[in-house]
C-alpha cells in the first residue's frame, strides 16, 4: 500500500514529460487554488470545532452516552464504543484518539476494539464533511445529512453484527 | 445544521456553567486552536494533492479517466458537464483509495453543481461521500497493529460490507428522496 502513492507520482511525472507538459508550473498552478480554498474553509471548521469542544468540557458527551447506552444495547451495539460512535460525525482527529484509547483499554484483539475498528473504518465524519462541502452554498444541507446519519446507523448495527460472526 | 447546533452549543454552555465556568473560555479557545491547526495542516495536504491534480489535468488524464467510469457517473449523477465529471470521478477514485486529495476535488464538483442548479446531484455526491467508501482502512489496520494486534487486518471484511452496506442504501434514499 506504501508503494501506491510515490508511484502514482512517478507515473504521472514520466507521462507528463512524454507529452511535453511542464510538472513544475502545473503544480504551482494548482497550489495556487489552495489558500483560498482552506481560508474559505476556516470560519466552518472554527464554528464545529468551538462545539465539539465544549461538548467534551462540558460532560454532555458523557451525559449523552449513558442515556443513549440502554437504547443502542440491545441492538447488539457495545456501549463502549459509544463516545466514538458520537464523536465519529464530528472529528476524525478526536474519533481517532478515541479509537486508539479503546484498542489499548480493551486490547486490540477484543471483541470491543473489534467492533469500534470496524464502525470508525465504515463511517464517516458527516458534520465536518457536510460543513466543508457545502462552506458558503445556500443550500438545504438538512436532508442530506440526515440521511448520512440514518444509513450510518444501521451500518454500525450490520457491522456489530458482522463481526460477531465473520 | 443551525438548529443542532444551537440545541448542542446551548446544552453544553449551560452544563459548562454549573460545572465549571471557569474553564468554559478555555474550552473554546481550545476549539478554535484546533481548528486553525487544522487549517495548515489542510494547506500543506491539500498543497500536495491540488498540485498533483493539476498535472493530471494538463496532461488530460482525468478526462480519459472519467470516460472510464462514465457508466458508474451516470448511474449515479445526473449532470452531464465534462469538467463536473472529471473532478467526480476524481474524487470517488479518491474515496476508494483513502486519499486525502478526495476532498478538494469533492469541493470542487459540489462549486460546480451548485452552480449547475444540480440539487439531486450536490446530496448525491455529499452522500456518497458522507458514508465512506474506502477499500482499504489503512489508518484502522495501523492503529491495530500498533496495539499489538495479532491479526490486525481482519476486520477488513466486516468493515468493507458495513460501509458498502451504507453506501448502497444511502445511494438508493437519495434517488427515492429526490427522485
Amino acid at each position: 500500500m506504501s508503494y501506491l502513492i510515490p508511484i502514482l507520482f512517478l507515473a504521472l511525472f514520466f507521462y507528463a514529460i512524454a507529452k511535453k507538459k511542464k510538472p513544475y508550473e502545473s503544480f504551482v498552478k494548482g497550489i495556487k487554488t489552495v489558500p483560498p480554498l482552506v481560508l474559505s474553509l476556516f470560519p466552518y471548521l472554527a464554528a464545529m470545532f468551538l462545539l465539539t469542544e465544549l461538548c467534551t468540557a462540558s460532560g454532555l458527551t458523557d451525559l449523552l452516552v449513558s442515556l443513549l447506552s440502554p437504547v443502542v444495547r440491545p441492538l447488539g451495539i457495545p456501549e463502549e464504543i459509544l463516545p466514538l460512535l458520537l464523536l465519529k460525525p464530528f472529528s476524525g482527529s478526536g474519533s481517532t484518539a478515541l479509537l486508539s484509547e479503546i484498542l489499548s483499554a480493551y486490547g486490540a484483539d477484543s471483541f470491543i476494539s473489534r467492533c469500534a475498528c470496524t464502525c470508525y473504518g465504515s463511517s464517516e465524519t458527516i458534520f465536518y464533511v457536510a460543513s466543508v462541502y457545502f462552506a458558503g452554498l445556500d443550500f438545504k444541507t438538512g436532508k442530506p445529512i440526515l440521511i448520512s446519519l440514518f444509513v450510518t446507523f444501521l451500518s454500525t448495527i450490520v457491522a456489530c453484527l458482522l463481526v460477531r460472526f465473520l | 445544521m443551525n438548529v443542532i447546533f444551537c440545541v448542542l452549543f446551548i446544552l453544553a454552555s449551560i452544563l459548562m456553567l454549573v460545572k465549571s465556568p471557569e474553564s468554559y473560555l478555555s474550552a473554546l479557545l481550545a476549539g478554535g486552536e484546533k481548528a486553525g491547526s487544522l487549517c495548515i495542516f489542510l494547506l500543506a495536504s491539500y498543497a500536495v494533492w491540488m498540485a498533483f491534480f493539476a498535472l493530471v489535468t494538463d496532461t488530460g488524464l482525468d478526462r480519459k479517466f472519467a470516460k472510464l467510469c462514465h457508466p458508474i457517473l451516470k448511474l449515479l449523477f445526473r449532470t452531464r458537464d465534462e469538467e463536473t465529471l472529471s473532478f467526480l470521478s476524481s474524487n470517488l477514485s479518491c474515496n476508494l483509495l483513502g486519499l486525502a486529495a478526495a476532498t478538494p476535488l469533492g469541493i470542487k464538483a459540489t462549486n460546480l453543481l451548485f452552480r449547475q442548479g444540480q440539487k439531486r446531484d450536490l446530496a448525491m455526491l455529499f452522500v456518497v461521500n458522507a458514508t465512506s467508501l474506502q477499500i482499504l482502512p489503512t489508518t484502522v489496520f495501523s492503529l491495530r497493529s500498533a496495539a499489538g494486534s495479532l491479526a490486525p487486518t481482519d476486520i477488513f471484511l466486516p468493515t468493507l460490507l458495513s460501509t458498502l452496506f451504507s453506501t448502497v442504501l444511502g445511494v438508493l434514499l437519495v434517488k427515492v428522496i429526490y427522485r
